[in-house]
This record gives C-alpha cells, structure tokens and sequence, in this order.
C-alpha cells in the first residue's frame, strides 16, 4: 500500500492535517455479506472518472457520475484534480483505478456471482466528507435496488 | 476478510508496491533543443509536433487515449499547446481562450485540464518510445518540469495565477504542477486560510 512517507514531505504534511481535522464517522450496522461466489459487486470509485460526454467534475464536486458495466475504457476520462500522483500507470491500464476488467475475469471464473449493471464514480480530493452523505445514501440506494450484494470501494 | 469479519474491520494491505528499478534514471530519447530567441508557444508547438507520431503510436497500439477531458480532440493537441502557449505569454485568465475548441471548464480552472491534457499527450508520447522500463512519478516531473517546454509554459502560468486576485487561481496553481516542482514555492503554504479553501486531500 502506498504509505504517506512515500509522498513529498509537504503533501504528507498536508495529509495528516486533513486527517486529523475530519470528524468520526460511526459505525453502520454489521451485515454479514454474501459468499462473494455468490455476490453481485459494483465499484464506486472517487478517481473522478466519468465519459467524455458526461459534465466534469470540479473542485470539491459532491455529485457522481455513472460507469455501465459494459463501458468501453476509450470513452472514458479523468478530471480529478490532484496533480501529485502518477497517472500514466493508469494510462497504461484503466483497471489500476477501475478493475472492471478483473471483476468480468472473476465473475467469468466463479469468484464472484456477477458485475453490476452499473458502477459510481465520485470527485476524490474531498475535504468535506459529510458534504458527501446525501449523494453517497442516493447511490446506496440504487446499489440496493440493482440488488448489489457488494461495493468495491476504490479510493484515488 | 469478508469471510471471516464480525463487525466493521480495518485491516493493512499487507503487500507492498515494487520497488522500481531504474526508473528514476530514466531519460527521454527525443531531446528538445531550446532556442533562446524562440517564444515558448513556438517551443510548445515544436514540442508536440515532434511528439505526434509517438502519441499517435500509444493511441493506435492501445486503442483509447486519455487526452481530451478539456474538450480538445485528439487532432487538436497543437491547438491546445498554441493555447497553453498564449496563456503563459499573456496571462490572461479571466477568458478561456478562444481557439475552436469547445472547452468543458471555466477559466481558471480550464488551466488546469488544459495542462492535464497536455501531460497526458507527453506521457502517452514516451509510452511508445524505445527504451528500458517506464519512468516514475519523479523521472515523469523531472524531465516535464526541468526540460520540456511545457514545464516552462506551466511554470510561467503558474506565476500568473498566484498574482492574480482571485482565490480560484490561487488554488488552480496548487493543482497545476506537482509539489517540489514549482519554482515559486510550495501548494500547501504553511496557512491556516489556504487549507480551508483548498480540497487537495488526494485522498
């Protein structure tokens, strides 16, 4: 995992102050998952993606943008606006950010009960976490009635 | 864990990233002679011109390119540099500027994107060059910002955001060259009022 002692001094400065200042999230209620041979999995990603003919994202966006499963990687793109990481391993393989692909590979192979119809992409870079809530309950909501077992959360 | 957990459970990924070997020394095979006399447009669009065949090789070999999040089409890219060009000569943020692109932001925040763009024509450029392994984060940035004349287009736009008055340039030049790279100083001023008003998290 990448570790902020990796990072430049002054982005892991940054980092730590950010994480200090965000406030606990409780706990939601435990629920045992299904066999993952048997779950359905959607990814929600915040690497700011979306397709080329979808709104970009902006600074501190707290709304999402929908990924079909079946999406070619050429329609998509990026407007997340960090400039201090690598992308051009994402460039080389979208599945670094989006494992679209491995899920289609696992579901292919037994490992997991199928891919969503759907997946969510969201802004990263967000410094107010809570201002996310009634998006992230909207897309919990339609994870559910997609009857999505799993969320396979992809923090960029 | 997912088969194993009884409640919400934060585990560490136990493996850690490769090291990468000899990518930091990595230089890119096609120099650019710089020409004191020569504007940075000119230097810009001598740039990607030579770069075209390289990036049009990536898109070919993997049949998607990234470039095109301002608007700009895959054709556009001198368009795009002459425009990065222009903003670096001139300065003025407050116009986007008017090229025959059909931009997808507002200034100053186009600036941004319009240096991502860029950036990821250069790196799809040198992903199809001859040559041993990829460069890293480090070796992208310092070849970008200590030999390109888009490091020196971004540096001089850079300098035009952090004079301008509005807040949303200030943060733009945050978000416009990677920390360690700008000559004018760090993104994360040491500021209680600049880490309100600034998203970059990474998270």
């Amino acid at each position: 995992m990448v570790r902020l002692t990796d990072l430049h001094e002054a982005e892991a400065t940054h980092m730590r102050a950010r994480a200090n200042a965000m406030t606990p999230v409780d706990p939601a209620p435990w629920i045992s998952p299904k066999p993952l041979a048997e779950a359905k999995i959607a990814i929600v990603s915040t690497a700011g993606l979306h397709r080329r003919s979808d709104v970009p994202f902006t600074p501190g966006a707290v709304d999402y943008r929908l990924l079909p499963g079946d999406v070619d990687f050429a329609d998509v793109v990026v407007s997340h606006i960090s400039t201090n990481f690598d992308r051009s391993a994402f460039q080389q393989d979208p599945n670094i950010w989006f494992p679209l692909d491995r899920l289609r590979e696992m579901a292919a192979d037994g490992e997991i009960g199928g891919v969503s119809k759907w997946h969510y992409c969201f802004m990263g870079a967000q410094p107010n976490h809570q201002a996310l809530e009634a998006a992230g309950e909207e897309v919990g909501r339609l994870l559910a009635a997609d009857s999505v077992d799993v969320a396979l959360m992809v923090p960029v | 864990m997912l088969a194993t957990a009884n409640e919400p459970t934060i585990d560490d990924y136990p493996i850690e990233a490769p090291p990468e070997s000899g990518a930091g020394e990595w230089a890119c095979p096609v120099s650019f002679p710089v020409i004191e006399d020569e504007s940075i447009t000119a230097r810009l669009v001598a740039e990607v011109t030579r770069l075209a065949p390289w990036s049009a090789e990536t898109r070919a070999t993997r049949g998607r390119t990234l470039f095109g999040v301002t608007g700009a089409s895959p054709d556009q890219v001198e368009v795009l540099a002459r425009a990065l060009g222009k903003l670096a000569e001139q300065g003025n943020l407050h116009q986007p500027p008017e090229v025959g692109i059909d931009w997808k932001f507002d200034m100053p925040l186009l600036v941004r994107h319009i240096a991502d763009d860029l950036r990821t024509f250069y790196h799809e450029a040198i992903a199809a060059q001859p040559g041993p392994g990829a460069p890293n984060h480090d070796a992208l940035n310092n070849w970008i910002f200590g030999g390109t004349a888009l490091g020196d287009a971004l540096q001089a736009v850079a300098v035009h955001l952090s004079a301008d008055a509005n807040p949303m340039s200030k943060l733009v030049r945050g978000l416009l060259i990677p920390e360690g790279y700008f000559q004018g100083g760090s993104a994360f001023p040491n500021s209680p009022a600049f880490g309100e008003n600034n998203p970059e998290t990474g998270d």
